[in-house]
């Protein structure tokens, strides 16, 4: 299945994204940044891609700063 | 590529016959047949614990599997002496510090061990540790994959007990103290996140 993984600009936000996600009924995964993508000891929101765009929309609305986003070919 | 058949021989031999082949051409690309199920897993497993790649041809009733040794892997060091490493969970945080922090750690760490490629041989889950195999986890997903590649899962039972959480147990098995006291005396490493 193709995932997508989220970045934030830090830990506090991923975890209030994941949070926010998980309380409006996404599937998504707190996982550590994959390598290839940074050399950061951080954790960024891994879901479906097909869930990226409404996921996109509620952390926007929610204020929430995303820093990039990236499919993963898994 | 050398051809042994295994056809009509009863297990172990095959098992056998293959270990005894691999010894003798250690680099070698080795082509096994044999005529049942029981074979085929069995040699497939035995030189995938070698450190062989494996690939199997299903001609009629026969499997002839393709065995390629691995350039560094030698026979003498391989899986009867495979280091044990054991992964000793006393918390459901990982380190000392915040809270919601630490969960945040735990579940990355789990979620990394599932996904390398050494692996532990047992994870020893005691105190609040025990929160992270029952129900309403965040790690079963990962302690699951764990457990499917041949990772020994094991939860204090006096912890289960204590916190309620005997009936909530979604991964491994309930253990006490004199298994986990082994366990640990007997691992040649221990890690503790």
């Amino acid at each position: 299945m193709p995932y997508v993984v989220i970045l934030f600009p830090s830990t506090h936000y991923a975890i209030r994204a994941e949070k926010m996600a998980k309380g409006s009924g996404f599937t998504v995964k707190l996982i550590p940044v994959p390598r290839h993508l940074s050399s950061d000891c951080g954790v960024c929101l891994r879901c479906s891609s097909d869930q990226k765009e409404p996921l996109e929309c509620l952390l926007q609305q929610e204020g929430i700063k995303i820093e990039g986003i990236h499919f993963l070919s898994d | 590529m050398k051809e042994i058949d295994c056809r009509g021989l009863a297990c172990p031999q095959p098992v056998l016959t293959t270990k005894k082949a691999l010894e003798e051409s250690p680099q070698g690309k080795l082509m096994v047949i044999v005529d049942n199920l029981a074979a085929r897993d069995n040699v497939e497993r035995f030189a995938q614990s070698q450190g062989a790649s494996v690939s199997v041809e299903k001609k009629g009733n026969d499997f002839y599997l393709t065995i390629e040794k691995g350039g560094t892997c030698d026979l003498a060091s391989s899986p009867q002496k495979a280091e044990k490493v054991v992964v000793y969970i006393n918390s459901n945080l990982m380190g000392v510090g915040d809270e919601a922090l630490g969960t945040t750690l735990m579940r990355s760490f789990l979620h990394v061990l599932s996904e390398m490629e050494t692996r532990p041989s047992t994870l020893v889950f005691i105190n609040s540790g025990v929160r992270l195999t029952t129900e309403g986890s965040m790690v079963l997903e990962d302690l699951e994959a764990l457990s499917k590649k041949g990772v020994i899962i094991l939860s204090c039972g006096t912890c289960l007990d204590f916190y309620g959480l005997k009936e909530k147990l979604k991964v491994g098995v309930i253990s006490n103290m004199y298994d986990i006291a082994k366990t640990l005396f007997e691992a040649d490493r221990l890690i503790r996140p």
